[in-house]
């Protein structure tokens, strides 16, 4: 890949801060996290930061973040700031600062015998060393490469075989920093043979400056295991954010994600799934609402490997003034996969004559004994449904709020948690009502 | 009377389960067998074996067709020895023309039977002889296969096609599930004036009220999986006035 | 507007133009054979090629001129490796300089009669029901069916006279209306647009030319044959149509190649002007050689076309049948630029073997209350990959625009691909996009269904494809529908079972 010189300085600042923080000389260190870090950085340095010319980057760039000189990984000094928990909730909640749990904060009191949440760093090495860095693709992915290169803690679930978590288990991501920051949260979830867990993932930043974040979350579903995971992204419109999703699934497992971006900068979220035996079941649903300047890209990749497997996507987007939205799904069906199901389907909503809506919804198909379909429209709402509303005493914007929530709604109606599917109604009301 | 159907001590199952257990008939050519019997009964599993579709397991018993061995036989050859399957659920073929449909199909019969391929006014004029017969729609004929066919049409595009293949022995499974009076009579009038010394009819119903207009030689009553009771016309209104739950509480075979 | 009756046919042998017009203008009783021959120029591409290629057509200074920004222009994306490569294609690595860029047509392998040409190549052009004459042309049979030919043509060309049509070769349209190719050429697909685009003005040696003048309804299809002829030549011809004011033109194209162990590059552009209220609906079917079971041979088709809806209210429709070439790279394309214009594009793509396609379109709305329709199917068979490409980009000011896709695809084995790349760019909000796909085999209920009705399975496959194909095949007109019924027929009976 050419790069101009520009970019090349980019990446070299990463590398340095690399040499410095983790050069040779420094010990102390497991040799495995170390060889890691070595090898991601070494991928980082001949693959370098995408550029338009990517066609996975053909309408979202990072350049003006990531000319910012950026403070790697700051370690947290200054006290945490508040934490929220979703009101109404109980769950079992880890607090990671910085990377690190944060005892005080977390509530874990009432976690199950054999249920680990904790700090990778004290996490069983043999379990860390079998996952990390297996799911998600460093090689191939510069942000993954960049995030696995300064990795040195990180949040790690492990529901043991058959456990089945009642409450859910919300990890709350802890960043603050006054300079451009990086950060660069990374979580391993592993779920044993026939396990169940419902998570929830967020972010709660305190960033003064332009920052990145840039995030890595890897999951392991063995056979049998049902695992359903929630992200709330809602960062401040300084703020971008990057992130990877790998989840890897065995034999008659279910995996699920739902994703909520509300804010942001510009927001990357990379999605991979790999059901890797026969009666996977995936679903894919994600819901935006970008609205000032915010860019708001989902890139989702299911990667049918193997036989008889469904998978179910469905994204919704809602743009307002100059934001852009961008869907990029992919369904890949492998040679000899046969008896695929897999349905995709992304709708958005365009409000202002200055939003962008770019959808590339792909199917990429080697084996015959398939089903798959994809829709994808962009539109406006339905201006038939307004007049009635209309008609039945609502104001114009009452009637366009009522009508965007309702768009919304089918993707917040499939989060089964109660409390958490309040916040989010508060919160896409709110948005929608400003 | 020559024998057309010999089914002998058929057994078949799905996915491993067993659903026929052991059937027995024979129908003579120029007859017309009726086969009721309570949903689940297997009733439209015979139909589909006698078909060959592929996803039935025949696990023990023989079939014979005019003598020779049913089963051994590939769907499209059984139709064109003259074995006609109207279906309980027609498939719709997109962007198919009716007449094109029509066209290899009755020219594949007719090429094994050793007779000339028809050409396209030849069959034109067939088609038209034969949907009067059944009162079909003649803008049916224009459109593709059975798409957007309403319930009724389809099962009345099905007897034409009957019409059509001049078949030996056709089966019709439950053509008359859906119909309103008035298409049933349509049906039924088609399948009477189909009915020859030489062509032998099994109609699979789940009600009496088709036999009003179709007048069976037999009636056979399947019960999960065997037929446990035969007899003439006058079996079907006793099984209206009694109810299928006569049939399990009386009678039925170990 | 119903479309005219097409009572007759209007063929104009491209490539072969200007085979018939040597042969017309010289007295060809005079061994011209022989002449023809030799008139190859030697392979390789540098600025005394295009200067050679230049002189050969005769040009007028500012069509070499033309010629030369393309071909530097080419040459500094050559240097540049930029070729391009975003498709889902595996192309190998051309070199641009072991193709002969000029080669006078009938410089074909000769045959004295039909009984000397490939019988299996004859039983094609039988069962495509094409006449006699023109198999006989196709096969490069050198008889008299080339004038024959030629008077066809233009005792048809009298008749479109009278309407004050053009349609010519494109280096008759150079010579006697030089204003109008100056005027249009390169306005829809400037030589800018891309590699090979680049390619063909720099190298192109003919096409064909028409004028459709204000008001006039075009009263007979056009159609243009193309063929490639001598082996290790590259084909590089020119289409441009403009359609005047509130005027109507149905034009066909076709393709055929005879068979070659080797690759043969085929880089055409075709550019659509259709004016105010005019109407421009161009039809192809698409037969080049597709290589070898192994994959080898076949012709890499690498083709730009793009028509421009200039003027309110204009449409252009483009209906393909694609079951040719071993690379096909096909995008033909609409600029609804004109307030209310429409375009369309029906497809339909075959491949199987190792034929590689991608191919789709580009509906780019800038004009208000524009409309595009995309319907594309494609078919996979053999060791095959077939991929539909498209993008529909709402501009800014383009209120109320409307866009409906849809693209199925059908796979015929297990070793094949099919794949669906759209690319969805709104930038209005009163846009209404639509995009939908499916991937499937054939069902087995609907072949269970007609094998229960005594056709056999290959008879079922061939019948339910068709079906698959009939909403794209009943937009062509009648002669070139009954043409591609035929072809994807025999296209298939070698695919399935």
């Amino acid at each position: 890949m050419a790069r101009g010189t520009r970019q090349d300085d980019v990446e070299a600042r990463f590398i340095e801060a690399h040499h410095r923080l983790f050069g040779p000389g420094l010990n102390g260190e497991p040799g495995f996290l170390h060889n890691l870090r070595q090898k991601a950085i070494g991928r980082f340095g001949s693959m370098g930061f995408p550029s338009k010319k990517d066609e996975a980057w053909k309408y979202t760039s990072l350049r003006g973040i990531l000319r910012t000189p950026l403070a790697v990984a700051p370690d947290c000094t200054a006290p945490p700031p508040s934490v929220r928990a979703i009101h109404g909730l109980d769950a079992h909640i880890g607090v990671f600062v910085n990377g690190r749990l944060h005892a005080g904060l977390s509530v874990l009191a009432s976690l199950p015998a054999g249920v680990t949440i904790a700090g990778l760093g004290d996490a069983p090495p043999a379990l860390v060393a079998a996952h990390l860095a297996r799911q998600a693709d460093f090689r191939g992915h510069a942000f993954v490469a960049l995030n696995t290169a300064f990795l040195s803690d990180g949040a790690f679930v492990h529901v043991p075989d058959g456990t089945v978590l009642d409450k859910p288990v919300h990890l709350i991501h802890v960043i603050s920093g006054r300079a451009p920051t990086l950060a660069q949260p990374r979580t391993l979830v592993i779920a044993g043979t026939g396990a169940q867990v419902n998570l929830i993932d967020t972010i709660s930043a305190d960033l003064a400056a332009p920052s990145l974040v840039n995030s890595v979350t890897e999951v392991f579903v063995a056979a049998g295991a049902r695992v359903a995971r929630f992200e709330v992204q809602d960062p401040a419109a300084h703020v971008s954010l990057v992130t990877a999703l790998s989840a890897y699934q065995l034999q008659d497992s279910h995996f699920q994600n739902n994703s909520f971006t509300f804010g942001g900068q510009v927001v990357r979220n990379n999605i991979a799934m790999l059901p890797d035996a026969a009666g996977c079941e995936t679903l894919l649903h994600g819901l935006f609402i970008a609205r000032g300047r915010a860019h708001v890209d989902n890139h989702t990749l299911v990667d049918h490997a193997k036989p008889d497997c469904y998978s179910a996507e469905n994204y919704r987007g809602i743009l307002d003034d100059r934001a852009t939205g961008v869907f990029n799904g992919k369904v890949l069906v492998r040679q000899d996969a046969q008896r695929i199901n897999a349905y995709q389907s992304n709708k958005s909503i365009v409000l202002s004559n200055t939003a962008r809506m770019f959808a590339k919804p792909e199917l990429e198909i080697y084996a015959d004994d398939v089903k798959c379909s994809h829709g994808a429209t962009t539109g406006q709402l339905d201006a038939e449904a307004l007049f009635y509303l209309r008609a039945r005493g609502l104001t114009m914007p009452q009637a366009r709020t009522l009508m965007l929530q309702a768009f919304a709604r089918d993707i917040v109606d499939k989060v089964p948690i109660e409390p958490l599917r309040s916040v989010l109604d508060e919160r896409i009301a709110a948005i929608l009502a400003r | 009377m020559t024998p057309i159907l010999q089914i002998n001590s058929l057994k078949a199952s799905v996915n491993g389960m067993p659903i026929l257990k052991g059937v027995d008939l024979t129908v003579n050519t120029g007859e017309l067998h009726a086969i009721m019997g309570p949903n689940g009964s297997g009733k439209s599993t015979l139909a589909a074996v006698l078909a060959g579709r592929e996803d039935y397991e025949v696990d023990a018993g023989s079939i014979l067709y005019q003598g020779a061995d049913l089963l051994e036989m590939e769907v499209d050859e059984r139709a064109r020895e003259g074995l006609f399957l109207a279906f309980q659920y027609p498939v719709e073929l997109p962007g198919v023309s009716m007449m094109n449909f029509l066209k290899t199909a009755v020219n594949s019969v007719r090429e094994h039977r050793g007779l000339r391929p028809l050409g396209a006014a030849a069959l034109l004029r067939l088609a038209r002889e034969k949907a009067a017969l059944i009162h079909l729609d003649s803008r049916l004929k224009k459109r593709s296969v059975n798409e957007g066919f309403s319930g009724g049409e389809k099962k009345r595009n099905e007897i034409f096609q009957l019409a059509m293949l001049e078949p030996r022995l056709a089966i019709l499974d439950e053509t008359d599930s859906g119909l309103d009076i008035d298409a049933l009579r349509n049906v039924a009038d088609g399948v009477n004036g189909l009915r020859t010394n030489d062509r032998a009819f099994v109609v699979i119903t789940h009600y009496q009220r088709l036999l009003d207009y179709i007048i069976p030689d037999f009636v056979h009553v399947m019960y999960d999986g065997c037929i446990v009771m035969s007899g003439g016309k006058e079996l079907a209104l006793e099984l209206e006035a009694r109810g299928y739950d006569w049939i399990s509480e009386n009678g039925v075979p170990a | 507007m119903a479309r005219p009756v097409p009572a007759k046919l209007v063929r104009l042998m491209n490539t072969d133009t200007q085979y018939l017009h040597e042969v017309a203008a010289s007295d060809y009783e005079h061994g011209w054979v022989a002449d023809l021959v030799s008139d190859t120029i030697p392979k390789g591409l540098d600025e005394d090629v295009i200067r050679l290629i230049a002189s050969k057509k005769r040009d007028p200074d500012w069509m070499l001129e033309n010629r030369l920004r393309a071909f530097r222009y080419w040459k500094s994306l050559e240097a540049a490796d930029q070729r391009p490569d975003w498709a889902h294609l595996t192309i190998p690595d051309i070199d641009f300089q072991s193709i002969s860029y000029y080669s006078a047509p009938g410089n074909k392998p000769k045959y004295e009669s039909l009984d000397e040409v490939d019988p299996e190549v004859l039983a094609t052009f039988e069962r495509l029901g094409i006449p006699l004459q023109e198999q006989k042309l196709l096969a490069g049979v050198a008889v008299d069916a080339v004038i024959d030919s030629v008077s066809v043509a233009t005792s048809f060309k009298d008749e479109l006279a009278e309407h004050g049509i053009i349609f010519c070769s494109f280096s008759e349209a150079v010579e006697k209306h030089p204003a109008l190719v100056r005027k249009y050429m390169g306005s829809v697909v400037p030589y800018t647009d891309n590699f090979y685009a680049a390619l063909n003005t720099a190298v192109f040696s003919d096409g064909s030319f028409c004028y459709i003048p204000p008001g006039v309804r075009c009263p007979m299809e056009l159609s243009t044959y193309f063929r490639i002829n001598e082996a290790g030549t590259g084909q590089f011809e020119r289409t441009l149509i403009v359609a005047d004011k509130g005027s109507y033109v149905s034009y066909l194209e076709g393709c055929t190649a005879p068979m070659r162990d080797d690759n043969q590059l085929h880089a055409a552009v075709v550019e659509i002007i259709a004016h105010e209220d005019a109407e421009v609906k161009y039809s192809t079917i698409q037969n080049w050689y597709p290589g070898d079971q192994a994959g080898t041979g076949g012709v890499f088709n690498f083709v730009t076309k793009r028509g421009i809806c200039q003027g309110d209210r204009a449409k252009i429709s483009w209906t393909q049948l694609e079951t040719g070439s071993s690379i096909t790279w096909k995008y033909p394309s609409v600029i609804l630029k004109g307030d209310d214009t429409k375009g369309e594009f029906y497809s339909v793509a075959f491949t199987k073997a190792k034929q590689q396609a991608d191919t789709g379109t580009k509906m780019l709305h800038l004009g208000r209350n524009t409309a595009s329709t995309i319907i594309s199917k494609g078919i996979s068979a053999g060791r095959s990959n077939n991929s539909y490409r498209g993008l529909v980009r709402i501009n800014k000011n383009a209120d109320n625009a409307r866009n409906f896709s849809q693209c199925d695809s059908m796979l015929l084995g297990d070793r094949c691909g099919a794949h669906t790349f759209p690319y969805l760019e709104t930038s209005n909000p009163t846009a209404q996009v639509e995009h939908e796909a499916t991937t499937s085999k054939v069902g087995e209920d609907q072949i269970f269904y007609c094998k229960q009705r005594g056709i056999s399975e290959q008879d079922a496959i061939k019948l339910i494809v068709s079906g698959f194909c009939q909403e794209i095949l009943a937009q062509l007109p009648m002669e070139f529908a009954v043409e591609a019924r035929k072809l994807l027929a025999i296209e298939l009976e070698g695919s399935v079972g």
